[in-house]
């Protein structure tokens, strides 16, 4: 069975209706982009997929898993069990340095290790730069902050929305190789969702989203 | 935030403080309106029938310092009342005479210190155009109704039973007093063959306000109820000790008087409830919104903890700590500022500082984090509400 599997998948806002029957099925260890128009529902899936948010008709199912209609409460259990997300803004706490912004993380799911939290910024090349807080970081490297607290507690999904949308050509090869590696060592599933045809190159398949509904749908070569 | 819970904490915990006090302050204050409790000599059998007179001992006035409230016992006045035929500038008249102490230092038995009865001490509004009659004189003072009646006048010569007097000052009391002839009550005792008798006493005694307890039928009550009864300072059961050391007396207490007193302490202790409930609620609204405003600027973080998979038990506890923190900072500062807020209103409102009570610290921290908490309900709510998706959105 599928991973991840959308059955009809819609969601309506008051204003627009951002999903309009998806069915989507992503295998265990796949890393898949989304790319699509602004307004095109990239981000509603990726939320609706992560639960943050709800549908208003249709299925998920992730993981075995059922979470349409789960409670927040349990939706939290959930994700932090689960998944890790990045967002395009790093969203650090302003006030806690980078060790502690990923011992939160740890914090929500379990308990803090310190050790921990550090060997994952190092991983993420950022050894150097463990006591700065976000401000005295660059745009890369709080994003590297990022991805050392969406992966902390080994989530087996890590959904990704524009993580470079800030950040130059070089600070994005940057991330991309990263998160290519730490995919071929722990063999997690990725969801990005990118305007950057540069970015939606890595990875193993492109959908493309156009008005709520997977308009196209490709496998690419794994670069 | 932390100052709001701290003014709010201080506000509460000084009106707490001042309502511990305040009716004993107060209840002392209202003793200027005379006094509360009447003694009388007990008239019954043959005395009642045939009108004789009857008095109390003078002796006995020391020892309403000796009963269990003697504490409370603020000021006793006797009385001893008589009767003469006066002569003033070839004018006959026949007048009522009243024999006082104005302020007389009392030995109390077994002890150095003295006690100061007399009228002053139960009647501070006595006012006197002269001097007071002494006990080693032959003055009189006369009341201002019969001054001006009479024409008499302060230095003036009054014959009273054909004995001669001087007239050392006139009295003005707004009573019956103002058509008397007052003189020191030993001097009338000597005057009347009256020696060591007095006709009434008057006392003024602090008490407590009378609760339902109060009321009930001492007959009634079981020995256990009649301690606690006896033991509390009710003006019953102030009178009925009385009672027990004047030889021969009836005690009553003097309802207008003990009664309104009651009433004024009840409706100022409530109000001072209800203020300290409004400050402790105020500042806790206070805190509610610098709460609400500190989480609109985090509404990212928590969106970001929800994301990263706090549920609502976790994000409740971050806010209840940051409450408990701010209450306890509050507590300790609102501690703090309302001692010196409790002196300055005592000092201000009753010329006397307040006592400070060790109370009052846990009754601070109390309120403190009463208020942080109680601020903090709305808030936690609204946090409970914030949606990540929402806020962790793209670009924006
Ligand atoms: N909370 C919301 N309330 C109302 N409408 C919303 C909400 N979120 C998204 N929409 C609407 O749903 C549609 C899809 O939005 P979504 O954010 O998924 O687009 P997107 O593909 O991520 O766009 P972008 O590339 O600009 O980030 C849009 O028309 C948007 O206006
Ligand atoms: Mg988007």
């Amino acid at each position: 069975m599928a991973f991840i599997k959308l059955d009809s998948a819609s969601k309506i806002y008051e204003t627009a209706q951002a999903l309009r029957g998806v069915d989507l099925e992503v295998e265990q260890g796949q890393w898949l982009n989304i790319v699509g128009p602004s307004g095109s529902g990239k981000s509603t899936l990726l939320n609706v997929i992560g639960g943050l948010d709800s549908l208003s008709s249709g299925n998920v199912v992730i993981d075995g898993a059922e979470i349409t209609g789960l409670s927040e409460d349990a939706m939290a259990v959930f994700r932090r069990e689960r998944i890790g997300f990045v967002f395009q803004q790093a969203h650090l706490i302003p006030y806690l340095n980078a060790v502690e912004n990923v011992m939160l993380s740890q914090y929500f799911h379990s308990m803090s290790d310190e050790d921990e939290a550090i060997e994952a910024l190092k991983r993420v090349g950022l050894g150097h730069r463990l006591t700065h807080r976000p401000s005295q970081l660059s745009g890369g490297e709080q994003q590297r902050v990022c991805i050392a607290r969406a992966l902390i507690n080994s989530p087996k999904l890590l959904l990704a929305d524009e993580p470079t949308g800030n950040l130059d050509r070089e600070n994005t090869r940057i991330i991309l190789e990263l998160l290519k590696k730490l995919h071929q060592e722990e063999h997690f599933t990725i969801i990005l969702v990118t305007h950057d045809p540069f970015v939606s190159q890595w990875g193993q398949r492109i959908i493309t989203m156009e008005d709520g509904k997977i308009k196209c749908d490709e496998f690419i070569c794994y670069l | 935030m932390v100052f709001s819970v701290a003014i709010g904490t201080a506000m509460a915990a000084s009106l707490i403080a001042l309502s511990m006090d305040v009716s004993s302050k107060v209840s002392n204050e209202l003793r200027a309106f005379g006094a509360n409790i009447l003694v009388e000599p007990k008239i019954e059998g043959l005395a009642d029938i045939t009108g004789q007179k009857r008095y109390l001992r003078q002796d006995d006035i020391v020892k309403s310092k000796v009963i269990f409230w003697r504490h409370n016992i603020l000021g006793v006045a006797p009385f001893l009342e008589s009767e003469a035929t006066s002569v003033f500038g070839g004018k006959k008249e026949h007048v009522k005479l009243l024999g006082i102490w104005y302020s007389k230092k009392l030995p109390l038995p077994g002890e150095t210190e003295t006690f100061e009865a007399g009228v002053k001490s139960v009647s501070p509004w006595w006012n006197v155009n002269g001097a007071w009659p002494d006990s080693n004189s032959r003055n009189v003072a006369v009341g201002v109704s019969f001054a001006s009646r009479s024409g008499v006048k302060k230095g003036d010569s009054l014959k009273l039973d054909g004995a001669d007097f001087v007239v050392s000052g006139i009295v003005d009391t707004g009573g019956a007093e103002d058509d008397q002839v007052l003189m020191d009550i030993d001097t009338l005792q000597e005057f009347k063959g009256l020696r060591g008798k007095v006709s009434k006493v008057l006392v003024s005694a602090l008490t407590t306000p009378m609760d339902e307890f109060a009321y009930k039928d001492q007959t009634t009550m079981s020995k256990a109820e009649y301690e606690k009864w006896y033991c509390t300072g009710y003006v019953t059961s102030i009178a009925k000790q009385l009672e027990e050391v004047f030889h021969n007396s009836r005690v009553k207490p003097i309802w207008q008087v003990a009664a309104t007193e009651g009433k004024v302490l009840e409706k100022l202790s409530f109000l001072m409830y209800l203020l300290c409930f409004i400050s402790l609620s105020a500042s806790a609204l206070g805190v509610s919104t610098t709460m609400i405003m500190s989480l609109l600027r985090r509404v990212d973080e928590i969106g970001l903890m929800k994301a990263v998979g706090a549920d609502s038990a976790k994000i409740i506890a971050i806010f209840l700590s940051e409450g408990v923190v701010i209450g306890i900072a509050g507590g300790f500062a609102g501690y703090l500022l309302s001692i010196g807020a409790a002196k300055f209103i005592g000092i201000k409102v009753f010329n006397t500082a307040f006592e400070h009570r060790a109370v009052l610290f846990p009754v601070a921290l109390g309120s403190a984090l009463f208020i942080s908490l109680s601020g903090m309900v709305l808030p936690i709510k609204r946090a409970l509400r914030i949606k990540s998706a929402v806020v962790l959105k793209g670009s924006e």
